[in-house]
């Protein structure tokens, strides 16, 4: 099969995965806020802290990396995630199976350009509360339960192309579409069920956004490489039916990272990133995330990072903490044109009032037809 | 060296080892309890209970003195003595016989010539268990009777022709419900709550004469030791109605004596009351005998119609005076929603109706919860927001109730309706 001819299957792919609603990582602090933002990074970047993310070309958060890509190439990721949500009320075990990233890229111009496309979950809007309360009705108190439950999310359809200028400097561009969509519930049920109906009330929400990031990877030696990367995103609109509901300021990022290979086997990379995510109002805080990790061996390479940072939503006067450990490993296989990987993530967060623990299962794949 | 082989047990390994950690985080659970307002959406569903005065409107009672069911149409027979209040005795009549009967298999016929006896069939459907000595009066009546035979006419043959009186009361007493005198006997049916009442009376009091051919009327009326109600089963009730049960001699031809069993369903059969229902006012009518219904439109918010979602409405009325009717009795009411709206002649929805029920002597206001015609017109917004009221079942019980109707500012009906207006979907 000939390269265009791959490329154009590859992408019929992508679109019919990205006409399904995708989602990342759910959390509790998400909710009073605009969604929990997912990490734009793949099974081998994440079981690494995210730390390689920068410089993965399978991983949508720079397009310089592209140039890395070598020939064509296709990735997704799977992630199972065992929540365990404490708060005053009550501890509670949630579970979710997420697709969170899909990816293609390659190369055209005899390797001097490089495009690449895919979708990775922007920010995840899945949950349901549960509440009890009471309401006086004909004189009479009736108790109730509300549910209020969200699913779906928004997703990051990226487009980017990266060109190397010279051995030693990469520039990439990309442009960000951002749908999505809720199906989103609310109802009520009086313990009266016989006298007063249930209110059970759904909606689909509609999300439409956009924007531009660049990034430029510097590689300073054949061991070390330094990139830096930004990102600006325009307004998320939100949408019922025709009519539009809200529109949402979204965040600028800019971040940096570096990567050591002392050893053909033994790779290090750190990463930090800043992100402004208080432009959407009260109860939302500038970001700084991190992470540092590790890839030992090729044939099976043994992967480890740590990450932190804060989270951009949560009540009070400061940034709920997350921070998380990760492992993985993975292995080629089809003579290269294959590569299975997984790994493990345990992620802790901590706001005012709300705990989480999460265990994250990972498993990818990549393709190079 | 790691081999080709090396190499795939190890994808296999791996592959295996996602796919059971995916299998088992492939059910989604994320209902959790909701630590409000810090962790919860910002929305909440709101629910509203207000009192809509004028939401009816264009109310108005029909049904006298034609009835949507009257009493030669109902499938009751109302017996009531409640002297000085009601008075109402069932009557029905049978056709003839054919005066010559087939005596065998073949195409031979031979005249009757005469009766052995007869049984009439009553099926009682409904009675006030608190009255004790209960009897049913047969009478005979002129074979004239009709849908227009008042009780007044009939007075003269209810005062002069009784020619059965049997004490239902007695007779459940006997053993085997069998009165090994009179040959009258009874049978309880405890799982539809049904009597029937088997009378035999004597062929000298039911002559089998010429000219009539063995054509009878007959009226009942009831007695006991406190006013006394029953319904009967009428002809309309079908398999359950008046039934006269004839067993004829033949002419053997010279041999020997032969018998034959007809039976005769009633031609006719109603009941004469007195005194008639009164004439509907400007207020709200519902049952009675002939039944009267009433009908009313509701119109309330857009606000409501296009987005809400009802949680309960009721309607209330205001009676003008108690109910009437039988102490022990108590009666439905049904709100129809209607298919059409043609007034007094609206056709009524079968399925989209909502009931209550009034007790006899009762002055508390009514309410009929009318939550699924409410649901049902947001639904349907081209359906007509009419409602019918109306007795159920109609016709079964002298019981009529009246209500203040909407030009009544203070006391004219009600809708009291609860509803959530519409979730804030998509706002922050």
């Amino acid at each position: 099969m000939s390269t265009p001819r791959r490329f154009t299957a590859c992408a019929a792919l992508l679109l019919a995965a990205i006409a399904r609603p995708v989602s990342g990582q759910d959390s509790q602090f998400g909710i009073a806020g605009l969604g929990t933002p997912g990490h734009p990074e793949s099974v081998r970047s994440r079981s690494a802290g995210g730390a390689f993310a920068p410089f993965d070309p399978t991983s949508p958060l720079t397009e310089a990396s592209l140039t890395d890509i070598g020939s064509l190439t296709a990735s997704t990721a799977a992630s199972a995630s065992f929540r365990d949500v404490e708060s005053p009320a009550a501890s509670t075990w949630l579970r979710a199976t997420r697709f969170p990233l899909f990816s293609l890229g390659g190369s055209l111009a005899h390797r001097r350009l490089f495009v690449g496309g895919g979708f990775s979950s922007y920010l995840d809007r899945s949950y349901a509360v549960v509440t009890r309360g009471s309401m006086t009705l004909r004189g009479v108190s009736q108790a109730y339960t509300d549910q209020i439950g969200s699913e779906g999310g928004v997703g990051d359809v990226r487009v980017g192309a990266a060109v190397r200028l010279g051995a030693h400097v990469a520039l990439g561009l990309g442009l960000h579409l951002l749908p999505g969509s809720t199906r989103e519930t609310a109802t009520r049920r009086f313990d009266d069920s016989t006298t007063y109906a249930a209110v059970e009330q759904s909606a689909l929400v509609r999300y439409e956004g956009l924007g531009v990031s660049g990034s430029a990877l510097f590689t300073l030696t054949p061991a070390l490489a330094v990139t830096a990367f930004g990102r600006s995103d325009a307004h998320l609109n939100r949408y019922v039916g025709d009519t539009l509901t809200a529109e949402s300021e979204l965040p600028r990022m800019v971040g940096g990272a570096v990567r050591w290979s002392p050893l053909a086997n033994l790779r290090f990379a750190g990463m930090a990133m800043w992100r402004s995510w208080s432009r959407l109002g009260a109860n939302a805080f500038n970001t700084i995330s991190w992470s540092v990790g590790g890839e030992f061996g090729v044939t099976a390479p043994l992967r480890f990072g740590v990450r932190g940072g804060r989270m951009p939503f949560g009540p009070g006067t400061t940034a709920p903490r997350e921070w998380g450990v990760s492992a993985g490993t993975g292995r080629g296989f089809a003579k290269g044109r294959g590569f299975l990987d997984v790994g493990l993530e345990r992620l802790a967060r901590d706001g005012d009032g709300l705990h989480e623990r999460v265990w994250t299962a990972l498993v990818g794949m990549t393709v190079r037809p | 060296m790691i081999t080709a082989g090396a190499t795939r047990r190890a994808v296999v390994r791996l592959a295996r080892a996602g796919w059971l950690l995916l299998v088992a985080g492939c059910t989604e659970k994320m209902t959790a309890p909701g630590v409000c307002p810090d962790f919860c959406p910002s929305g909440s569903v709101q629910v509203v209970d207000t009192v809509l005065r004028t939401a009816v409107s264009r109310d108005s009672a029909f049904g006298r003195p034609v009835g949507y069911t009257s009493p030669w149409s109902t499938v009751f027979l109302l017996a009531t003595s409640d002297p000085g209040t009601r008075d109402s005795r069932p009557v029905f009549r049978t056709g003839r016989l054919a005066s010559r009967l087939a005596l065998s298999t073949d195409t031979t016929t031979s005249p009757v010539v005469g009766v052995d006896s007869v049984i009439v069939r009553l099926t009682i459907v409904r009675r006030d268990t608190a009255t004790h000595n209960l009897a049913v009066h047969f009478y005979k009546l002129p074979l004239a009777i009709d849908s227009t035979t008042t009780f007044a006419a009939l007075l003269p043959p209810f005062t002069d022709s009784l020619i059965r009186t049997v004490n239902v009361d007695s007779l459940l007493a006997q053993p085997g419900r069998k009165d090994p005198v009179t040959r009258d006997s009874i049978v309880v049916d405890t799982t539809n709550h049904l009597i029937t009442l088997l009378v035999r009376l004597d062929s000298a009091r039911v002559p089998l004469g010429t000219p009539d051919s063995g054509a009878v009327a007959l009226g009942v009326r009831v007695t006991a030791d406190q006013p006394a109600s029953a319904a009967f089963a009428a002809s309309e009730d079908v398999g359950l109605g008046p039934l006269v049960t004839w067993y004829v001699r033949l002419d053997s031809l010279g041999l020997a004596a032969a018998h034959r069993v007809e039976t005769r369903s009633p031609l006719f059969d109603s009941f004469v009351f007195d005194p008639p229902a009164p004439p509907l006012d400007a207020n709200l009518a519902v049952g009675g005998v002939p039944a009267a219904r009433s009908v009313l439109r509701v119109s309330f918010p857009r606000t409501i119609t296009d987005s809400g979602q009802v949680i309960r409405a009721t309607l209330d009325l205001i009676p003008v005076a108690p109910a009437h009717g039988v102490p022990a009795d108590s009666f439905g009411i049904a709100a129809h929603a209607v298919i059409t709206d043609f007034g007094a002649k609206s056709p009524i929805s079968g399925t989209r109706v909502d009931t209550t029920i009034v007790h006899i002597g009762v002055t508390d206001t009514v309410r009929i919860d009318v939550t699924n015609l409410l649901r049902f017109w947001i639904g349907d917004t081209l359906a007509p927001n009419t409602i019918v009221l109306r007795q159920v079942p109609e016709g079964a019980n002298f019981a009529e109730i009246r209500f203040y109707p909407s030009s009544d500012l203070v006391r004219g009906p009600i809708l009291h309706l609860t509803y959530a207006p519409r979730f804030p979907f998509g706002k922050p």
